[in-house]
């Protein structure tokens, strides 16, 4: 007798999310990216719909990484503190169809850039790539309120992703945002309860759900992984069971937590057991992507293109390309 | 050494020993300063104004560097270094100053309590109708047979006899002083006594034993001893009448104004005996004056019913408290025996009884037994809340067949402490507050109609839920920034909104509500509100199952149950299901105290009513998050809050 296997009905669909504007829709875009709009849990294909894969921006900064480790700077070291280069050698090279741009220069610690100076950086990678862009401020609040509005404004149209708002820190980007046709990324401390507020806060200045991605906060393995994966996992179920407040898709900042991982940075000499310090870094990044995908993850941003690579072959797999 | 310490305005002067705190010497010259936080330099609440004399003080951010130029210091930080010359600015006094007047008693403590009238109409369930007319001590006026050889019982005998021919009563005491008195008291009275017989436990005493018919005589009190206001009233025991009802401040305050910080206080030297004495001291003061204004004579009251919360009550006993805050938090009584109120130094007939409702646990008193009675959710099928909202939040869920309690730390931001322009519901608090949508004026109404100098638990409420329906803050309780008000302004502890400009306040000082404040309030409803919610899930019940929710304490009757479902405090059910009843806990007390029967079924209720312990409840915390929230996370629970 044959088994019938048991499905799951969801009731609600995540939003679906579109980073980026080809000419149609005003800006000047190759190609748009679309995130989100599934209605069932990860690679269930069957239970519902899943319209669009797991996408994963490359993470390009300003100015050039101090605080990188030499195995992730090496890939990229013709390029680091020329960010339009960098931009390019992600698009040609590695073939990135979503970039995302960290403004660290704004830091004081990183040379505390002029809001004019990064909006002059966006313009200049806009107007030398044409994929979608995501655009991360330093995470120092009062600075990125100066440099996140102009960044905007200077990306108008685009229909790019910024971040990050927090609960204590969203009024500024969202209106930013509301001005300027873009979306926005709501932080929260691996707390559902957060995530939930804030897109509430952010919802109610009248910036609609559908342009809204949660950042859950992840930690790297070893660090935390598991809270942030059942966090996800909860609003996930959430939202497919019908809340419309968590029913957006998740990024996670891959990149930024793997490679701060001290698996990912000690040399070799100080754990000679440990292997390669090249190797590590690339595997620890992998290795959390692919559990995050499996926890819901609809942009995963990463680093180390050899990462990279890999994840996307599991993407592949994973949705059957 | 010792130094003079003078105090203004009150010129009140006291000699302390040197090094001594300047709180302390104004407790010692019977001053009342406030002090929420028990003198441990938190709260801030107990300024003074150094105008003559040296003293040594710490550091402390409670004192703004504009202040600190005045002279300002926090009493309980500042020691006495010389003959000191203080001044108590108004705002640091605690109002001790009584409720006389009936209308001023309804005006004034309307945020608190309610007015006779809606007492009266909780009297009607708790015992008009359920309870018989037998009061904790009646009169029975007997006109004995006088002995002679063919019926030559004892006096005692002849006592007990003719009692039992009006009254089945088949075990009767009597204290060894009424058997010495008994022979000449018989005889010089003409053998017409009136007896007053009292309910002590699970047998009847003679109390008292009196020359004449005294009989038509017979009054109680009904108290309800809060942490922060105790109440009381008196009453004529054979018509049930309410002849006068007053309210003063517990004294205790003065030693913090929380539970958990007089139980420390109860550790100290004399603490329990200075904390037992602050508690008698409010009481016989009600008592002497309602028994002067009404006439009465002291002899003839002859018992006094009191309902507080299990850490009153031990202080009330002068009972150590301190394993209250000890797990696993056992009291020392729960079901207190019925004592003579001499006992506990209280000052009506000597020889006439004291007994306190039982509680149901450390954390959940007799106010809470004695709120069960009065809301009558023990009588009927109907699923009911009762929700006693104060410092400790305590809520019973239940019908006739079971019941189950639980206290949830609120925080006492409803009672106006912990929140900076916070106070209780005395003269000058904001009770009532709107914010124009169109022009973002305020409005407000103030106890006793007098200029603002606070704002107490139902302003707050109010004022709340006006800025979150005016935008002047996000439902997460911070102020908009993006709003372009000279009333947003950064203050010492952080942003904060002007409410009221100081030119119109009693205490010309601007009235504020800051971020700090926010939180605290949305701590407190957010205990309240998943408290409630939490113990519902428990029993795989929802907020829909209920039929009535009755809200009491805190704010009584004043409570706008609109803005109080907006901001998250009371859930989204129809309005028709809650019920505003005010002091339960008097009206419970009183119920009590007029019906042997009711005193039965408050044993009944303590001991049926299930204690359900949060903290060890594994959605709590949970469910505590969600709500912390205006109204909540989960807006879905709040249906009509959604625009």
């Amino acid at each position: 007798m044959a088994i019938e296997l048991l499905k799951m009905r969801w009731s609600n669909a995540i939003n679906e999310v579109i980073i980026g504007a080809t000419k149609q829709d005003g800006g000047s875009r190759s190609s748009v990216v679309k995130v989100g709009g599934q209605m069932s849990l990860p690679y269930l294909s069957d239970e519902g719909n899943i319209p669009n894969p797991p996408v994963i921006a490359h993470e390009i900064w300003d100015v050039a990484p101090a605080d990188w480790p030499e195995a992730l700077k090496e890939p990229f070291s013709s390029v680091l503190g020329k960010p339009v280069e960098w931009a390019k050698k992600c698009v040609k090279e590695f073939k990135a169809e979503l970039l995302c741009l960290r403004l660290m220069g704004a830091h004081s610690d990183y040379g505390d850039n002029s809001p004019e100076k990064e909006a002059q950086v966006v313009k200049d990678i806009l107007k030398a790539v044409d994929k979608p862009l995501i655009i991360i401020g330093c995470g120092d609040n009062e600075k990125d309120n100066l440099v996140l509005p102009k960044c905007a404004e200077a990306a108008k149209g685009e229909r790019c992703l910024f971040g990050n708002a927090i609960q204590d820190n969203y009024k500024t980007l969202t209106v930013a945002c509301l001005a300027d046709g873009h979306s926005i990324i709501a932080e929260s401390p691996i707390d559902i309860n957060i995530a939930k507020q804030l897109n509430i806060l952010i919802s109610d200045m009248g910036l609609s759900a559908e342009r809204i991605v949660i950042n859950p906060t992840i930690g790297a393995l070893g660090y935390g992984l598991e809270y942030a994966y059942s966090i996800m996992e909860r609003g996930r179920l959430s939202a497919l069971n019908g809340d419309k407040m968590l029913a957006m898709p998740y990024i996670c900042f891959v990149g930024y937590e793997a490679w701060r991982a001290k698996e990912a940075k000690a040399s070799e000499k100080e754990f000679p057991a440990w292997g390669k310090e090249k190797e590590r870094g690339i595997a620890w990044e992998m290795v959390t992507s692919t559990a995050l995908l499996q926890a819901g993850a609809d942009i995963l941003v990463m680093r180390h293109p050899q990462a990279i690579q890999e994840v996307q072959k599991t993407i592949n797999q994973l949705t059957g390309k | 050494m010792k130094f003079k310490v003078k105090f203004l305005p009150d010129n009140k002067e006291i000699e302390v020993e040197k090094g001594k705190s300047i709180l302390a010497a104004a407790i010692s010259a019977g001053l009342h300063i406030n002090s929420s936080c028990g003198g441990d330099g938190v709260c801030g609440r107990c300024k003074v104004i150094l105008k003559k004399g040296e003293v040594n003080t710490q550091p402390t951010g409670r004192i703004s560097a504009e202040e600190r130029k005045q002279g300002y210091y926090l009493a309980c930080l500042t020691t006495v270094e010389s003959d000191l010359v203080v001044e108590v600015p108004v705002e640091s006094k605690v109002d001790l100053e009584k409720v006389n007047d009936e209308d001023e008693f309804a005006s004034r403590l309307k945020g608190i309590y309610a007015e006779p009238e809606e007492v009266e109409e909780i009297d009607i369930i708790a015992s008009r109708e359920l309870f018989s007319h037998s009061p904790l001590a009646t009169k029975i006026y007997l006109e004995l047979p006088q002995p002679d050889l063919d019926d030559k019982i004892s006096d005692l005998e002849r006592i007990n006899r003719a009692i039992r021919e009006v009254k089945d009563i088949p075990i009767m005491q009597m204290g060894l002083s009424n058997v010495r008195n008994l022979g000449k008291l018989l005889r010089s009275s003409d053998w017409k006594v009136t007896v007053t017989l009292g309910k002590r436990n699970d047998t009847i005493e003679i109390v008292l034993i009196e020359p004449s018919d005294t009989s038509e005589r017979n009054f109680g009190f009904a108290f309800d001893i809060g942490t922060t206001t105790i109440s009381a009233q008196l009453i004529n025991l054979n018509t049930k009448k309410v002849l006068g009802t007053k309210a003063t401040f517990n004294k205790q305050a003065t030693f913090g104004s929380d539970i958990i910080t007089r139980i420390i206080f109860a550790q100290e030297k004399d603490g329990l005996e200075r904390l037992h004495h602050a508690v008698i001291d409010g009481m016989n003061s009600m008592i002497e004056e309602l028994v002067h204004e009404n006439q009465v004579d002291l002899n003839d009251v002859t018992c006094c019913l009191c309902a507080g919360n299990t850490t009153m009550i031990h202080l009330l006993l002068k009972v150590d408290p301190s394993f209250i805050r000890r797990e696993p938090y056992v009291p020392t009584a729960n079901f207190v025996p019925v004592i003579r109120a001499s006992e506990a130094g209280i000052k009506i007939n000597p020889r006439g009884l004291l007994a306190c409702v039982p509680g149901v646990s450390g954390y959940v008193g007799g106010d809470i037994t004695a709120g069960i009675l009065a809301s009558g959710i023990s009588e009927t099928e109907d699923l009911s809340i009762l929700i006693d909202i104060g410092t400790n939040g305590e809520i019973v869920l239940g019908n006739k067949d079971w019941m189950i309690s639980c206290a949830a730390s609120a925080g006492p931001a409803f009672e106006g402490s912990g929140v900076v322009c916070g106070m209780r519901a005395t003269k000058g608090a904001i009770q009532r507050f709107t914010i124009n949508p169109k022009d973002l004026k305020v409005s407000y109404s103030t106890i006793g109609a007098t200029p603002p100098v606070g704002i107490c638990g139902s302003g707050y409420i109010d004022i709340v839920s006006e800025l979150l329906k005016t935008n002047i803050i996000d439902k997460n309780g911070k102020i908009n920034t993006n709003l372009r008000d000279s009333r947003i302004r950064q203050g010492e502890f952080g942003r904060e909104f002007v409410l009221v400009d100081k030119k119109d306040t009693g205490h010309k000082q601007d009235i504020v509500i800051t971020e700090m404040d926010l939180d605290n309030l949305k701590r407190a409803k957010a205990a309240i509100f998943s408290a409630t919610s939490s113990m519902l899930k428990h029993l795989k019940l929802s907020f829909d199952d209920v039929k009535k929710i009755y809200i009491a304490g805190g704010f009584g009757t004043y409570l706008d149950i609109e803005k109080a479902v907006s901001i998250g405090l009371l859930p989204d059910l129809k309005r028709e299901k809650f019920s505003f009843i005010g002091n339960s806990s008097l009206s419970g007390a009183r119920a009590i105290l007029l019906s042997i029967d009711a005193f039965g079924k408050a044993d009944e209720i303590a001991k049926k009513t299930t204690y359900f312990e949060l903290s060890v409840e594994p959605g709590y915390m949970d469910e505590y998050v969600a709500a912390l929230f205006f109204p909540h996370t989960d807006t879905e629970r709040f249906p009509s809050q959604v625009k």
